[in-house]
């Protein structure tokens, strides 16, 4: 076997262009959704490297210029560099969607674990409660949150992470009744395994495929959110960069013709929930896949 | 029948609890919020012992589960009060915003389904070719739209520079609502008036908004159409008449597309939720005077009757919408009624 | 709640219309609540005060007065009443409605009561056509107060006695009834206004027969919808790159006043360490006056020294003399004397609204925050809270440095000076800053009619200003109101009166 670098590389390009040939287009798109996403989160990481200033700094050249090399993206009115201001950005909407998700799946699958296994009244109350929070629209319950809470990103996460544990719940309790009825969980019961280590041995592993697909779809619907309850001015105070607030700030400058402002933070949001949503639309075609297909 | 009749009834009670769990939440969160309406409304120059007595004209101080029992009788009588702010009940303010919210979602949702419907169906058709994932990106880059930037966009470019649409409002600004407003759904107000021009003049301004959250909405109506029609042609029944020899278009947007509209009736359903979500946000972007826009400005006021009251009517709309959709689908399948 | 319906025959109008578009909001129908300079706009010209200014100039004039006397060693005022005035539903209008009207505004003690209540004592009707107000001290002033709204009198037969009005129609009738040139005949919140001329006005006819007042959400589609034509005026408020793209198109005609509305940095004196007044010059030092101008508005508006306003009476330059604008050295060394230095930063909360102002207040806290922490000894923490929080905020003493923004109530030094730093004054707006040599010298500028002695109280405060520092002046304000290049007669002065009654549609 050889184990010299460029040969590894190859093994993985091969092992990377035969999943594409096994399962087509598909996996090409989950692909291009993890490049996208890859993308961003580098972008976040390393911002501090790559933004040729500081986000907050209101001197970097003139006033609202258009983009150029100095200015890749252009400045504000404020003097400060829009490319910048979008690299540090991603932080902030990286690190409320992704909290957020984190949030709503620890909370929405342990609920829907207990709720589905224990049954009963408690499982009746709370599956009430989390269906009453699922049909309503999620957008217009964050925004009311947000309005009570400080704005800030801890904050800002719970707004969006609320409307999102029904989704969880109501998947992970509909699989625990039905991986409830199962044989061997009747057996382990009977041999007196503790609820708890049925629940983490048998039901747990079960649920995981199925809640990674729901993860990425949560995370990208969560960038959506955040944005619109930060467009809306709720959420998160100035002194954080988001590209919402930006996109707020942004708008008026547009009849004038100063379009930097407001069309950079709009194609990154759209970027980002599309590079989630492709990773999601992808992995959930290769784990669920289409039976007879034709 | 009587089954379905035990359905309906059933259903309908189910809806109640869950009318008020959202009550709940939504007066523990208002109540939370920083901030109070009297200052709103008496200012800063108010003396302490005036604020104080306002305070308890409302009925701020006492207890939360004192005013909580008093909302929720209030609400068991359909009173949701009148406005902390303005001496207005949340009711008639209601009234008024309503409809506009309604008109806006009712075509948008057209609109979406417009486009949804046979691009979901079309990409269906032709699974798996370059149209198939054209329409597939389409549907999934459109909805990642954010539908206040895409607001912004058909703003600058049809309202702005080519100038053929307007930008805000309802009505024109020499145009008074007034001379035709009955029922607040103007399009249905102007042809009772036999007001053409008036027509027109609503028509027009309903372009913009309705095309945005239309469009936005119709990239999830694509996904699922799609879904939902892969599924209807696999069935044999679809083989069988392609074998007979019927068309094939007519096969799958006649026969697999009229098979498939049950579950995207319920979807649609599932989909108001979403609908009045990007509701709000249009109605901030075009400054339509509609709930959602009635709700961000109380909530800065801090007005709580209102927002709880705008709340509720969200909830009841969703609750009811569901409820009709469900009613709908058991009459068609008997064996959800089970 | 639409009313009046029946005057419409038609959706569009064969009389003359003037559509007008704000992103203001409209308060309380009712003068003795209401303390916005919209609401009030919409008094001047559906009531009117016993004195007032005539369109565009700013030299105070009897109105529904034929005169007044100043008895009393300047402690009461008569005055005389026009007779055969009537209300715009006929009623007649008289002495007892004047009485009734200021007992009503002291009763209610609403927001701008104090503006009757700090002066007045009583009102006593002399006759039919002649009303005697008493004065708790002489004040100088006391007919550019009588021509503010509180003082307008409003009709007994419709307005409760006891309650606040917000909408017209929880008026006895439903309809307002007033004195002005234009009666109210449609009051939709937030959406539209709409008022038609008057026929039973004592004075001249306006020059148009409705006036329709759109309100928008905001300022971009308001200047769209300014430049597409759908409306004939726009007025307050504007982004400032719109004021600049309009003021440069030569479709719109740009009419600009001179504003005295003035905007500030307010310090809360109770609060540690700003009860120390050599912080608050150290902080007020730190101001950039001509960057905060460029960066937030584009260029507009005018770096302002004092709080008096320039181009009023009195007006000097002394926080221009005092510190300067960026003046970092001296800003250390203040703070350096209390205490603060790179090591040990002066570290505090600086709030501001983020829309009763317009949405330029974020970018100005930002720019601020930027310049405080520019001379190195500061450490700012920006914090927002809507109107009301705010309102909340600063008579509970939550804020220590915040911004706040004044429009006059009546055209005197007194209103810039005594509301801030007098102990009653300063309380209203969350300062707290307290100083019986100071309440001396507002009481005696009050007092006192001779023009000469207050203006060396006024020079003498304004001077004081700079050592206390309980705000700080940033800039001053100037009024844009953008029209269509057809229309005439719209006059805007720094009364901030704005009369319908002259506009008109040029062909």
């Amino acid at each position: 076997m050889n184990y010299s670098p460029t040969a590894a590389l190859g093994q993985f390009i091969r092992r990377f262009t035969r999943m594409g040939k096994q399962y087509g287009v598909e996996w090409w798109i989950l692909v291009a959704g993890a490049i996208v996403i890859l993308g961003v989160v580098s972008m976040a990481m390393f911002a501090t490297v790559i933004a040729p200033y500081n986000p907050y700094d209101q001197d970097t050249g003139p006033q609202l210029s258009p983009p150029d090399s100095e200015h890749l993206m252009g400045t504000d009115n404020l003097q400060r560099d829009v490319f910048s201001r979008i690299i540090f950005g991603a932080r902030t909407i990286l690190g409320v969607a992704i909290l957020a998700a984190i949030l709503s799946s620890i909370l929405g699958i342990s609920m829907g674990l207990i709720s589905g296994y224990a049954g009963g009244g408690f499982d009746k109350v709370f599956s009430l409660v989390m269906d009453s929070i699922y049909s309503f629209p999620g957008l217009i319950l964050a925004i009311a949150f947000a309005a009570m809470l400080e704005p800030g990103v801890t904050n800002i996460s719970i707004a969006v992470a609320v409307i999102y544990i029904p989704t969880y719940f109501r998947l992970v309790r509909g699989q625990t009744l039905t991986i409830k009825q199962e044989l061997y969980v009747e057996a382990a019961r009977a041999i007196g395994a503790p609820g708890s280590t049925i629940l983490a041995k048998y039901i747990f592993p079960n649920v995981i495929a199925t809640t990674a697909v729901v993860f990425t779809m949560n995370v990208a619907d969560a960038i959506m959110t955040e944005a619109a309850l930060t467009y809306l001015g709720l959420g998160l105070p100035p002194s954080v960069v988001d590209w919402g607030m930006d996109l707020a700030m942004g708008k008026k400058f547009l009849p004038s013709g100063q379009w930097w402002l407001i069309t950079f933070p709009g194609a990154m949001i759209s970027l980002l929930a599309v590079g989630f949503t492709m990773l999601g639309e992808g992995l959930s075609e290769i784990l669920n896949p289409r039976l007879l297909e034709k | 029948m009587k089954n379905l009749l035990r359905y309906i009834i059933g259903r309908t009670l189910l809806t109640i609890p869950m009318l008020f769990v959202l009550l709940s939440i939504v007066f523990v969160v208002v109540r939370v919020m920083p901030g109070d309406p009297v200052s709103a409304m008496l200012g800063g120059h108010a003396p302490e012992k005036v604020i104080e007595q306002k305070k308890e004209e409302l009925g701020l101080n006492r207890p939360l589960i004192v005013q909580y029992g008093r909302y929720l009788l209030q609400i068991c009588r359909l009173d949701l009060g009148d406005s902390m702010i303005f001496k207005q009940s949340v009711m008639s303010t209601l009234r008024d915003k309503l409809p506009a919210t309604v008109e806006l979602t009712f075509f948008a949702m057209l609109i979406c389904l417009a486009v949804g419907i046979p691009f979901g169906a079309y990409a269906a058709d032709k699974r798996r070719s370059a149209q198939d994932y054209g329409i597939r990106l389409y549907g999934i880059v459109i909805y990642c739209i954010p539908v206040y930037w895409l607001g912004l966009m058909l703003q600058m470019i049809f309202g702005v520079w080519l100038d053929i649409f307007p930008i805000a409002g309802r009505t024109g600004a020499r145009m008074f609502s007034s001379t035709f407003d009955r029922t607040g759904l103007y399009i249905l107000d102007t042809i009772v008036a036999g007001n053409v021009e008036a027509l027109g003049d609503v028509l027009i301004h309903l372009v913009l908004p309705c095309v945005t959250l239309g469009l936005v909405l119709s990239g999830i109506f694509i996904r699922l159409t799609r879904a939902n029609m892969l599924d209807v042609l696999k069935a044999d029944y679809i083989l069988a008449a392609e074998a007979r020899g019927i068309h094939h278009r007519r096969v799958v947007y006649k026969h697999a597309l009229l098979n498939a509209f049950v579950p995207i009736l319920t979807m649609m359903g599932l989909q108001v939720a979403i609908l009045m979500a990007g509701a709000v946000l249009t109605e901030t972007t075009f400054s339509w005077p509609g709930m959602g826009r009635l709700l961000l400005e109380r909530i800065y006021l801090r007005d709580y009757p209102t927002i709880q009251g705008v709340i509720v009517i969200f909830a009841v709309i969703v609750a009811l919408i569901s409820l009709v959709v469900d009613v709908i689908y058991a009459f068609i399948d008997p064996r959800l009624r089970y | 709640m639409a009313v009046g319906l029946v005057f419409f025959a038609s959706s569009s109008f064969a009389k003359d219309t003037i559509v007008y578009g704000t992103t203001e909001k409209v308060t309380d129908m009712d003068p003795s609540n209401a303390y916005d300079f919209h609401t009030w706009e919409i008094f001047y010209n559906i009531y009117q005060g016993l004195m007032g200014y005539p369109a565009g100039k700013t030299n105070l004039v009897p109105n529904l007065a034929e005169k007044y006397e100043v008895v009393d060693g300047g402690k009461g005022y008569v005055f005389t009443l026009k007779s055969g005035v009537k209300f715009s539903d006929g009623s007649p209008f008289d002495a007892n409605a004047v009485k009734w009207t200021i007992d009503r505004v002291a009763r209610l003690k609403g927001d701008p009561s104090w503006l009757v209540t700090d002066f007045v004592d009583s009102v006593e009707v002399m006759d039919k056509n002649k009303v005697k107000f008493v004065l708790k001290n002489p004040v100088a002033y006391f007919p550019s107060l009588v021509a503010t709204p509180p003082y307008y009198p409003v009709s007994p037969n419709i307005y409760p006695p006891d309650k606040i009005v917000k909408d017209p129609t929880e008026l006895t009738g439903g309809k307002l009834v007033g004195l002005g040139p234009y009666q109210m005949v449609s009051f939709k919140r937030d959406q539209e206004v709409i008022m038609e001329a008057n026929p039973n006005f004592y004075g001249p006819k306006p020059k148009n027969d409705v006036v329709v007042i759109r309100y928008f959400a905001d300022a971009t589609t308001m200047r769209l919808a300014l430049e597409k034509g759908e409306i004939d005026f726009a007025f307050k408020s504007f982004n400032p790159s719109d004021i600049n793209d309009l003021e440069k198109s030569n479709k719109i005609q740009t009419i600009k006043g001179q504003g005295p509305y003035i905007r500030y940095i307010c310090f809360q004196c109770k609060t540690a360490p700003f009860t120390n007044n050599i912080v608050r010059q150290g902080v007020a030092a730190a101001v950039n006056r001509p960057e905060i101008i460029k960066k937030v508005f584009l260029g507009q508006n005018a770096p302002l020294y004092s709080m008096v306003p320039a181009g009023m009476w009195t007006h000097e330059e002394s926080f221009k003399k005092a510190f300067g604008d960026a003046n970092i050295q001296k800003s250390k060394e203040l703070l350096a004397k209390a205490g603060y230095n790179a090591t040990n930063k002066l570290k505090f909360d600086f709030w501001y609204t983020p829309s009763h102002y317009g949405d330029t207040e974020v970018d100005m806290a930002a720019v601020l925050k930027a310049q405080f922490e520019a001379t190195g000894v500061m450490e700012v923490n920006v914090k927002s809270a809507e109107w009301a929080t705010y309102k909340d905020n600063w008579r509970n003493q939550v804020m220590p440095v915040y911004l706040l923004g004044w429009y006059p109530d009546y055209l005197d030094p007194d209103n810039y000076t005594a509301a801030f730093a007098g102990t009653e004054g300063s309380k209203g707006n969350g300062i707290f800053f307290s100083d019986p040599k100071w309440d001396a010298m507002f009481v005696d500028e009050q007092k006192d009619p001779n023009e000469k002695a207050r203006e060396a109280i006024f020079k003498k405060a304004q001077q004081m200003w700079t050592v206390e520092v309980p705000t700080a002046p940033i800039f001053q304000g100037s009024l844009y109101l953008f029209a269509q290049k057809n229309m005439k007669g719209i006059m805007i002065s720094p009364t901030l009166q704005l009369n319908y009654g002259p506009i008109s549609k040029g062909k």
